[in-house]
C-alpha cells in the first residue's frame, strides 16, 4: 500500500462552528493522528480561498487522503469532491464530517461538542486511510425504445418519441391497437367521441417512419439493463399474408365460422377470419386457428376465404405452414403501457350478473350506446325494446375490502355519462346509486353540474342486490334494484328495467408474468409500482424501464396521456443524453471468496447480481449498470465476497472503532 | 331531535367494542339494504353505527334490541365493519348501566340463565333428564367425546328429539361418548349478544372449569350458537377444545361407514342454513352432504340460501322476545318451504327449531310441513 | 465521581436519519452529545458486525435507524434491516448485553425533533443501565 499522506481541514463556518467548537484545537489535535501530515482550521472552507487550500496541499505537500470537517456532506461533499479533482486527485479520497448539523448546533457545552469533533474527525482519518480511488464510469445509451401495450398511454409515448425521429418499436398483443379506449363510445368529460379522436392517432402510429409496429404479438424474454436491453419478440402466425392483405373484408363475409367477438364485448359475433373492428390498425385480418375449420382439418374442409381472397393473402400455403416469429430488437429504454382489465361482477353474486340478461358492466353498455356497435347506438333492451328507466351502480369491486379496496376513479365519471346519454337518447329515468361523488378533474365538477341539470336521481347508498322478485305490481317485470337511500334514512326498491354495472378497473390478469419479464414490483392491489408515487411516477426500480397509463393504476385518458408524455420524457432524456453515469460506489465481488452460493442474487432489489459459471466456477458478478450500492447483498452475503465500493467493512470497522476513545 | 348522552364513560364502551373498524364505516347502506329486517319494517342499522361512531346513541329506541346478529350485513360490509360487537356493544351499555330500560323478556331470561344455568328456568338438577332412559354414560376423563346438547334440546319437550337422536346415531356408531349433565351450563351466546357480558363471562368461566376439570378435549354440539362460542368466544377465556358440529360430525360417520342406513326416506326436504353454522362459520356443505346421502331424500333449495340465508330471527336473544306477526323472519321461511312443496324443512339448529315450531302453529299450512333436525333425519333412516 | 456519560453510536441512512439529524441541527434542537453517527446508504447496509464493533470498541448503546417503510431510497432496505436486526437482537442478547443497548428505529427526514428524543431518551436509559459489561470486563471505565 502506497505511503497515506492525509490533509486535515476543519472549518470555523464562521461562528456556526467555532462558537462552540473550539476548531484550532480539533485541528492541533488532527495533526497527531497517524499519517497526518497537514491540519488545518479555516474560516470558511467552502469558499474559493477555503477550496484553494486543499487543492495548494495536494500539489505542494504530496497530500493523497482529504478529509473536511465542516457542514453536511449533503450539502458540500461534492464542492470538496470537485476541489480534490481540481487539485488533480481522484475524488472519492475526500472523507468530509459533519462537525456542524450533528455537534456545534445541536450542542451546548463547549468542551464537550470539542471532544465530540474531535472523536469525529478522527473516526474520519482512520475512514480515509481506506478509500481507494474510484472510477465514475459511463456506458452509452441505444437511442432505441420499446413500448409495450398499444392503447392510448402505448401510442401516445410511441409517437411523442417518434416524432423527435427515433425509433420506437411498439408491441400489442391484440390483433390490432386502440386499447380499450378504442371501445369507448363518447368520453368525459367532453363527450367527444372516443373513435374520433383516437383513430387519427391510430392511423399516424400505423404510418409512421419512426415507428415499427408489432401487432399480434408478445414479448417474450427481456436482457440487459439500461442503455442496452436485448429483447426477443414473438410474432404471432395471423395464418396470411400480411403484404399482401388489404383489409377488404370479403373473407370475413364469406366465413361461416362465429364466435362472440372480444371487441364487442360479446355483444355480437365475429367470425374465425377476422378484423376486429372496422378502422383496425394493422388493417389486415387475422385467423383464430382454433375456431379455422380449414386448419383444424388439416386443409380437409372449408377454405372459403381462400376462393374468394382476391390479393391471394389467404392460401393454402399461409393457412397450414405459417408458424410464430421470434424478432430480436436491441434497445435503449423501454415503456410498459399494458392498462388494465375490467372487474368480473359475477363475483358479486348479488348484483345478477350473467343471470339477468339487462344487467350490464360498463364496457358492455360503451359499445351498445356506439353508432358502430352491436345494436347501431340504440340503447336497448335484450328483448329489441327500449328502457323506461335505468339504475347505474357505482363502486362495483371498487372501495371494498372484499374485492379491491381502492377507487377505480374514473367510475363516477363515466356513470355520469351514462346518464347523460340514456336521457338524450330514450328519455327513460335514470338512478345513480353512489357512495360518495368523486368528480375530481378539470371540468369534472362542471360536467356533473351540467348533468345534474337532465334530472337525473342520485341515490346515495351502496345496492345491496338487484333482483326479479317482485313483490308490488309495479315490479313485475322489471329488475329491482335494492338499496338504503342513507340521505332519506330508508330503503328503497327501484324497479328498473336495465342496470349498468360499473364495474373496477383491475390490474391485468397477467400482471404477474409482465412484472418478472421485465423486472417491474407490484402494489398490494396489483397494479405496477412506480419508483415514487409523487416524486418518480412513472420510473420503476430498474432503470431504463417506465410505466405509463393504467398498468400503474386506474386513471382517466387525460391523466393516461400526461403520464405517457411523461414516460416519454423521460426515455428521451436518456436519448439526448446519449450515455448513463454509473454509481461509482456499487458493489463488488472477490471471486477468491465467493461460493457462488446466490444470497445476494435473492436479496438484490435491482436484480444486480447474477450468480455465472467462470471457468466452471459458480462465481457472482455485479451488473454496475443495475447495481445502486444500496449494501443489502454485502450484508446477505455469508462469506463477505461481496463488499460496496466507499463503505467497506474495513472502512466502516476503522471508523466505528475510532468513535470512542477508550 | 337526539338527546346527546353526555356521559363519556358510555361512549368509550360503544367505540372500545367497535375498535377500529367502527371508525371506518363509510356510510353506504349496505348493511341496512341487506338486513332482513328491512324485510318486514324499516331499520337502519347504518343510522345506529353513525350514532355509534359520533357518540350520539338513542338508547330508548326499541331498534336497539332488533339486531338478530345474522351476520348478513357483516359479511357484506365493504369496510370490514363488526356491527355485531357494535351492538352487543350498546346493548350491554343499557344492561350494565342503565341508561335505558331493558325490554322485560330479556330481562327476565337473563335472569334465569343466571339463576339456573339456563334460559327455560328449568332446575339444574334436571340438567340430564332427557337421557335417563336411554344408554348414555356420564362424562369422565379418557372420555373420547363430550355431547353437549345446549339447553333447548335439554330441557324443552318439542326439542328433545335432537338429543335423543344424537345419542341413537352415536351408540350406533359405537362412539366412546358422554355427557357432563348438571355439571354444564348455559354456552351464553344467547346472553352476550344480548348485552349481558357479565353473566356470560361467569358462565362461560364455569363451563371452562367444568370441561378442564373433567379432561375434555373433543365437543360434539347440536347448536351452532354453542359452536360459535366454543370455537371462537372460549379461547379468549383460557377455554381451548376442539369443538365439532353435529351435521360435520354426521357426515365424518356416514363417509367412514360408520353408520348405515337402513331405510329410505321418500320425502321431499329444503335446507335452512343456520346463521351461526353458515355465515358465522362457513359450514354450508357439510349438512347437505348428509342430507344427500339419505337414501331417498329429495334436496330443494330455498330461494335465498347457504350466505344469503334469511335468518329465523332467534339469534341475539331474539328467541325470548315477542315479535309482531307480520314480522317474524321464521314465518317468511317456513312460508318459502311450503311454497317449494317441501314435506320437511330441515334445520341443524335448535334455534330455528324453536322458531320454526312457533311458526307452524300461525302460519297457514303450517301443520303441513314438518320441522326436522338433520340430525332427526339421519336417526330414522338409519 | 462524575456522572456517566455513556457512548452512543448512531447508523443512520443517508436519505432519512442521517438528514433528520442534520435537520434537528438546522433547526438548532438541541440533545445530549453523548451520540455520534456514523452515515451509511441504507439501513439495509447496516452489518451486525458493525454493531457487534461499537459495543467491542466501548459503546454503552447502538441505534440503527433509517428511512420508513415507504420512503426507503432503495425501496425495501428497512425490510431487510428489520429482518438483520432480529438476529442481531439475539446475538446481543448471547453476548449478556441488555435489550435497551440496541434500538431501532425509523425516522424520516423530516423528524429532527424524533431524533433527538430518541437520543435523549437513549441515554437517560443507559445511564440508568450503566456501562455495558464489556467495557467493565475491560476496566476501561472511571
Ligand atoms: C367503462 C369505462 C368507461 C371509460 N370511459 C372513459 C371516459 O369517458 N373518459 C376517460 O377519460 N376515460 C375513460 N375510461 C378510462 C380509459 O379506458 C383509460 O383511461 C384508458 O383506456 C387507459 O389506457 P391504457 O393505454 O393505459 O390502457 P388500455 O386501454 O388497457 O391499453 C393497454 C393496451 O396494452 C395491450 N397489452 C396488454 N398487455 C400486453 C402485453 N403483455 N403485451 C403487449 N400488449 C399488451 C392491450 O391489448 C391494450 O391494447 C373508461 C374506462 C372504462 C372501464
Ligand atoms: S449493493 Fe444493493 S443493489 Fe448492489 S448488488 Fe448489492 S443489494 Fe443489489
Ligand atoms: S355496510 Fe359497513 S360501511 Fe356500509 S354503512 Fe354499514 S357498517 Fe358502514
Ligand atoms: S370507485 Fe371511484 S369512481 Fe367509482
Amino acid at each position: 500500500m502506497e505511503g497515506r499522506r492525509i490533509g486535515v481541514y476543519v472549518c470555523h463556518c464562521g461562528l456556526n462552528i467555532a462558537g462552540t467548537v473550539d476548531v484550532e484545537e480539533v485541528a492541533k489535535y488532527a495533526a497527531t493522528l497517524p499519517s497526518v501530515v497537514v491540519s488545518r482550521d479555516y474560516h470558511y472552507m467552502c469558499s474559493d480561498p477555503g477550496q484553494a487550500l486543499i487543492k495548494d496541499d495536494i500539489k505542494e505537500c504530496g497530500i493523497n487522503r482529504v478529509v473536511v470537517a465542516s457542514c453536511s456532506p449533503r450539502m458540500h461533499e461534492l464542492t470538496f469532491r470537485n476541489a480534490c479533482q481540481d487539485g488533480g486527485l481522484n475524488p472519492y479520497l475526500l472523507e468530509h464530517t459533519n462537525i456542524r448539523e450533528h455537534c456545534s448546533w445541536v450542542h451546548e457545552d463547549k468542551a464537550a461538542a470539542t471532544e465530540k469533533a474531535k472523536a469525529l474527525v478522527r473516526a474520519a482519518v482512520k475512514r480515509v486511510y481506506y478509500h481507494e480511488p474510484l472510477e465514475v464510469k459511463e456506458a452509452p445509451v441505444n437511442p432505441n425504445v420499446l413500448v409495450v401495450g398499444g392503447g392510448i398511454a402505448g401510442m401516445q409515448a410511441a409517437l411523442d418519441i417518434a416524432n423527435g425521429e427515433h425509433q420506437v418499436y411498439l408491441v400489442e398483443r391484440e390483433p390490432s391497437i386502440g386499447g380499450h379506449m378504442i371501445q369507448l363510445d363518447r368520453t368525459f368529460p367532453t363527450l367527444d367521441c372516443s373513435e374520433c379522436i383516437l383513430t387519427p392517432k391510430m392511423a399516424e402510429v400505423g404510418h409512421h417512419p419512426f415507428i415499427e409496429l408489432l401487432a399480434y404479438s408478445e414479448v417474450e424474454e427481456v436482457s440487459g439493463s439500461i442503455g442496452q436491453f436485448k429483447v426477443k419478440v414473438r410474432k404471432k402466425a395471423r395464418y396470411i399474408d400480411e403484404s399482401k392483405c388489404v383489409g377488404c373484408g370479403v373473407c370475413e363475409e364469406k366465413c361461416p365460422w362465429k364466435v362472440p367477438s372480444e371487441f364487442e364485448m360479446g355483444l355480437a359475433m365475429r367470425k374465425a377470419i377476422y378484423i376486429p373492428f372496422a378502422q383496425a390498425i394493422p388493417n389486415v385480418v387475422t385467423i383464430d386457428k382454433d375456431l379455422c375449420v380449414y386448419i383444424q382439418s388439416g386443409g380437409k374442409k372449408c377454405g372459403a376465404c381462400i376462393k374468394f381472397c382476391e390479393a391471394n393473402a389467404v392460401t393454402p400455403e399461409t393457412l397450414l405452414n405459417q408458424s410464430d416469429q421470434i424478432v430480436e430488437l436491441e434497445v435503449g429504454s423501454i415503456i410498459v403501457a399494458t392498462g388494465y382489465d375490467q372487474f368480473d361482477p359475477s363475483v358479486v353474486p348479488q348484483y345478477g350478473y350473467k343471470k339477468y340478461d339487462n344487467v350490464l358492466t360498463g364496457l358492455e353498455f360503451e359499445r351498445i350506446t356506439c353508432a358502430a356497435g352491436p345494436t347501431g347506438g340504440k340503447i336497448l333492451l335484450k328483448d329489441g325494446t327500449e328502457p323506461e328507466n335505468v339504475a347505474i351502480i357505482h363502486c362495483v369491486g371498487s372501495r371494498d375490502q372484499n374485492y379491491h379496496e381502492y377507487c377505480s376513479r374514473v367510475c363516477c365519471m363515466y356513470g355520469l355519462k351514462y346518464a347523460y346519454l340514456i336521457k338524450e337518447l330514450t328519455g327513460a329515468d335514470v338512478y345513480e346509486f353512489y357512495i360518495d361523488m368523486r368528480c375530481f378533474g378539470e371540468g369534472f365538477e362542471e360536467f356533473y353540474k351540467r348533468i345534474s341539470e337532465e334530472g337525473i336521481k342520485f341515490i346515495r347508498g351502496k345496492v345491496a342486490k338487484v333482483t326479479d322478485v317482485a313483490i308490488t305490481e309495479e315490479e313485475k317485470g322489471k329488475l329491482i334494484v335494492v338499496a338504503e337511500d342513507t340521505l332519506l334514512g330508508s330503503m328503497v326498491r327501484v324497479p328498473v328495467d336495465m342496470v349498468i354495472l360499473c364495474a373496477a378497473l383491475e390490474s391485468r390478469s397477467d400482471a404477474d408474468k409482465v412484472a418478472s419479464l421485465f423486472g417491474l414490483n407490484r402494489r398490494a392491489d396489483g397494479f405496477f409500482l412506480a419508483r415514487h408515487v409523487k416524486l418518480d411516477p412513472v420510473a420503476t426500480p430498474t432503470d431504463g424501464i417506465f410505466i405509463a397509463g393504467c398498468c400503474e393504476a386506474p386513471r382517466d385518458i387525460p391523466d393516461t396521456v400526461a403520464q405517457a408524455e411523461a414516460a416519454a420524457a423521460k426515455a428521451l432524456s436518456l436519448i439526448s443524453k446519449g450515455k448513463i453515469t454509473l454509481e461509482a460506489a456499487v458493489a463488488t465481488v472477490d471471486e477468491a471468496q465467493c461460493q457462488g452460493c446466490g444470497r445476494c442474487e435473492e436479496i438484490c432489489t435491482f436484480h444486480a447480481p447474477k450468480v455465472i459459471s467462470k471457468n466452471g466456477v459458480m462465481v457472482s458478478t455485479i451488473n454496475e449498470t443495475l447495481c445502486k450500492g444500496c449494501g443489502a447483498c454485502a450484508v446477505a452475503c455469508p462469506t463477505g465476497a461481496i463488499s460496496i465500493r466507499h463503505f467497506t467493512q474495513e472502512e466502516i470497522l476503522a471508523q466505528v472503532g475510532a468513535l470512542i476513545e477508550v | 331531535m337526539m338527546a346527546l348522552i353526555p356521559s363519556k364513560e358510555v361512549v368509550d364502551v360503544v367505540l372500545e367494542a367497535g375498535g377500529e373498524p367502527l371508525k371506518l364505516c363509510y356510510q353506504c347502506g349496505l348493511c341496512t339494504a341487506t338486513c332482513p329486517w328491512n324485510l318486514v319494517r324499516s331499520f337502519s342499522i347504518r343510522g345506529m353505527v353513525h350514532q355509534s361512531q359520533l357518540g350520539l346513541v338513542d338508547f330508548e329506541s326499541e331498534d336497539i334490541w332488533l339486531c338478530a346478529t345474522c351476520n348478513t350485513c357483516v359479511k357484506r360490509c365493504p369496510r370490514g365493519v363488526e356491527i355485531i360487537d357494535i351492538m352487543r356493544a350498546l346493548r350491554k351499555v343499557i344492561v350494565e348501566m342503565g341508561v335505558a330500560k331493558v325490554p322485560d323478556a330479556l330481562r327476565l331470561s337473563a335472569k334465569n340463565v343466571s339463576v339456573t344455568g339456563n334460559p327455560l328456568a328449568e332446575l339444574q338438577e334436571k340438567r340430564a333428564d332427557w337421557a335417563k332412559d336411554l344408554d348414555v354414560k356420564p362424562f369422565i376423563e379418557g372420555t373420547e367425546l363430550l355431547y353437549f346438547p345446549c339447553c333447548y334440546p335439554a330441557y324443552e319437550p318439542k326439542e328433545k328429539g335432537i338429543a335423543r337422536a344424537t345419542v341413537g346415531i352415536l351408540n350406533e356408531a359405537r362412539v366412546d361418548f358422554g355427557i357432563l349433565g348438571v355439571k354444564e351450563s348455559c354456552c351464553g351466546d344467547l346472553v352476550r349478544k344480548s348485552g349481558n357480558e357479565t353473566i356470560f363471562r361467569r358462565l362461560a368461566e364455569s363451563n371452562i372449569k367444568a370441561f378442564t376439570e373433567n379432561g375434555v378435549k373433543r365437543i360434539l354440539v347440536s347448536s351452532p350458537h354453542c359452536y360459535n362460542t366454543f370455537k371462537n368466544e372460549y379461547p379468549d377465556f383460557g377455554g381451548n377444545f376442539e369443538v365439532i358440529h353435529s351435521t360435520q360430525y354426521l357426515l365424518e360417520l356416514v363417509k367412514e361407514h360408520r353408520i348405515e342406513f337402513a331405510k329410505e326416506l321418500n320425502k321431499r326436504v329444503v335446507y335452512s342454513d343456520p346463521c351461526y353454522l353458515g355465515r358465522h362459520n362457513d359450514i354450508y356443505d357439510e349438512p347437505r352432504e348428509v342430507l344427500q346421502s339419505i337414501p331417498g331424500l329429495e334436496l330443494v333449495e330455498l330461494p335465498d340460501f347457504r350466505e344469503e340465508a334469511l335468518c329465523c330471527g332467534g339469534g341475539g336473544g331474539r328467541i325470548w322476545m315477542e315479535t309482531k306477526k307480520g314480522e317474524r323472519f321464521c314465518d317468511l321461511r317456513l312460508e318459502q318451504a311450503i311454497e317449494l312443496g317441501a314435506e320437511v324443512l330441515a334445520v341443524a339448529c335448535p334455534i330455528c327449531m324453536c322458531m320454526f315450531k312457533d311458526s307452524q302453529l300461525t302460519v297457514d299450512k303450517g301443520e303441513s310441513i314438518e320441522v326436522k333436525d338433520v340430525t332427526e333425519l339421519v336417526h330414522e333412516a338409519i | 465521581m462524575a456522572e456517566f456519560e455513556p457512548q452512543i453510536i448512531a447508523f443512520c441512512c443517508n436519505w432519512c436519519t442521517y438528514a433528520a439529524a442534520d435537520l434537528a441541527g438546522t433547526s438548532r434542537v438541541h440533545y445530549p452529545p453523548n451520540v455520534k453517527i456514523v452515515r451509511v446508504m441504507c439501513s439495509g447496509m447496516v452489518n451486525p458486525i458493525y454493531v457487534l464493533k461499537a459495543f467491542e470498541s466501548g459503546a454503552d448503546g447502538v441505534l440503527v435507524a433509517g428511512c420508513n417503510l415507504v420512503d426507503c431510497y432503495y425501496l425495501d432496505g428497512p425490510v431487510k434491516c428489520d429482518a438483520m436486526f432480529a438476529i442481531l437482537k439475539k446475538l446481543v442478547h448471547i453476548l449478556g448485553l441488555e435489550d435497551e443497548r440496541l434500538r431501532r428505529e425509523m425516522i424520516s427526514a423530516s423528524e429532527g425533533v424524533v431524533f433527538a428524543r430518541v437520543v435523549e431518551e437513549m441515554v437517560e436509559g443507559l445511564k440508568k443501565l450503566g456501562p455495558a459489561p464489556f467495557k467493565v470486563k475491560k476496566g476501561a471505565v472511571v
